[in-house]
This record gives structure tokens, sequence and C-alpha cells, in this order.
């Protein structure tokens, strides 16, 4: 991952499910999110560093609060996220977000179909108004802020 | 409280409820006084994946067994169901409109698609196959998909 910015304040964590398309949707979403829609809020974490209990990056998630998109109902991003320390805010399924934008039919997994693109598009826009909400007071932009927006959707 | 045979395959558990009858696509048939209870198998809802939407003929339908009666979509796959069961659809799950991953969580409880008066139930339920023979039908399908 990358800190370089003293303005970064929310980590997202996407699924790391590689060949499932779901997976495939949550690091579209990311990318958008960080690369595109917030640069200069968010920063991106690989679940992978997670798992491995990479020293840098666990330091990361106790100082800012994250955002977890999971590819499936095993929610790894979310449940590593916790495990690291991290205070998850928000925990997106791409599943349940689906099932709001049924015109967008996800297929396809290293390159995504329209639908996948679109729902990516959809999601990234939802994970942009939360990163707004999450860093328009200064209160939330630390891990204990969590009280201020939904606490998640997958428990 | 419901017994049921089970079996892990590779990293999966797949459990059958023993006080029912199957068919061999995975529907399970509750037979209760004159209606039937009819949902999907663990088995079913494991392999095919998370459901996103469930679409059921409503309340009223008429049907014939080999009649569609639902379509699911998974996050794999569409699939049409045809009812083994002969008769008019009473009921329709109501928790299925809003929370259709209650299938996945518990399918041979609430997550169950319709209950339907059984017209010809003598007849329908020779075409049903008795717990155990589902269990060992189900076994070789997910043996074979380990494979």
């Amino acid at each position: 991952m990358t800190d370089n910015s003293p303005e970064i304040k929310v980590i997202i964590i996407p699924c790391s499910g590689i060949g499932k398309t779901y997976g495939s949707v949550s690091r579209e979403a990311a990318y958008e999110v960080v690369e595109n829609l917030r640069p200069e809020k968010t920063c991106l974490v690989a679940l992978s560093l997670l798992v491995m209990g990479d020293e840098k990056t666990h330091d990361i998630m106790t100082e800012h609060p994250a955002i977890t998109i999971d590819g499936c109902k095993l929610a790894c991003a979310t449940k590593m996220a916790r495990a690291s320390g991290g205070v998850v805010i928000k925990d997106y399924a791409v599943l349940d977000v689906y099932r709001r934008y049924r015109q967008y039919k996800p297929q396809g997994i290293a390159d995504l179909n329209e639908g996948g693109i679109q729902l990516a598009h959809a999601l990234a826009q939802e994970i942009a108004l939360t990163v707004d909400s999450l860093t328009s007071t200064n209160d939330s932009t630390s891990p204990t802020g969590r009280a201020k927006v939904d606490g998640g959707q997958n428990g | 409280m419901v017994d049921y045979l089970q079996t892990t395959i590779g990293k999966f558990l797949f459990k059958v409820a023993v006080d029912r009858y199957y068919t061999n696509e995975g529907i399970w048939v509750l037979h209760e006084g004159d209606q039937c209870r009819l949902g999907i198998s663990d088995f079913f809802q494991q392999r095919n994946g998370d459901i996103a939407f469930i679409e059921i003929k409503p309340e009223g339908t008429k049907v014939s067994s080999g009649d569609e009666f639902v379509v699911i979509e998974t996050i794999k796959v569409n699939i049409s169901l045809a009812s083994p069961i002969t008769g008019t659809i009473v009921t329709v799950n109501p928790l299925l409109t809003t929370t259709p991953e209650i299938i996945n969580q518990d399918p041979f409880g609430a997550g169950w698609l319709v209950n339907i008066t059984a017209m010809n139930w003598e007849s329908d339920q020779k075409c049903l196959l008795e717990p155990n023979a589902y269990f060992l039908r189900m076994k070789d399908q997910a043996e074979e998909a380990a494979r």
C-alpha cells in the first residue's frame, strides 16, 4: 500500500478472491475509489498483507478507519481487517450491492462484462459517499469515530 | 428437531433432512396434511452458490408436476425448477422477497419456498426419493463435482 499523504484518512480493503467474478467487482470498485474518485482521502490495502501480518500495514490499520468490500459471504476482507486490529466502519458485500442494481449482472473474471464494470462503478460511487461522510467530521476519521456511521452489513 | 444424514466431501459438509422426500434435482418435499412444503436441499444451495434473486409463481397459481414454479438466480447460474407436486400454490415464503439469502442460511427450515395443496399426493410421491436414496445420489454428485 501507499500512505505517503497525510490527507489519506480511510483504508479500502477489497476481496482478494482471484478467479471470482464478485471478487473482481470488489477490486475494480476499490481501484476506482482510490485512484479516481477519492484519491486524496483513501488508500488501498491488499488483503494479502494483512494475511501475512505485515507490520507496517498493521500499524496503518490501527491508525485509520477501514471500509471493506467482500466478494462472498466468507467475508475475508472484513474478518482479516478486524483480526488485524482495524476498525471496519462499513463493510460492503458485492452480492448485496448487486441486489440493488439488478440491471448490472456481473460476469467474467479477468475481464468483467459491461454489467460487472457498471456494478463496480455503482459500488465505487456508494463507497465514495461513505468516505465523504467519514471524512466530513474530524472525529470520524479516527477508528473511534465508528459510531458516527453505519456499522456495516455483515457483522 | 430434525435429524440429518450428513457427509463431508473435501472441505464441505452436506446435510440431508430425514423427515422429507426429495427429487433428483434437489428439491425437498415435506408432506403435512393436505399440503406439501417445498424447498431446496443443502447440497443444491451449496453447489449453486449464493442466491441473488428468486422469482416464484404467485399464490393461487395451479401447477402440475413438471411445471416451472421458481426461477433462481445465484452468483453462478440461473436455474428454473419444476414442481414435483400437482396442486395450487397457497403460500409463498414471505421472507424471500427481502432476504433470499435465507435459503442459503437455512435451506431445510426458514428458507422454504412454497406451500402447495397436494392434489395427487399418492402418485406424486411415487416419483420422489426417500432421504436415504437422495443422500446416496447427492453424495455421488458431490464426489463427482469434487474431482
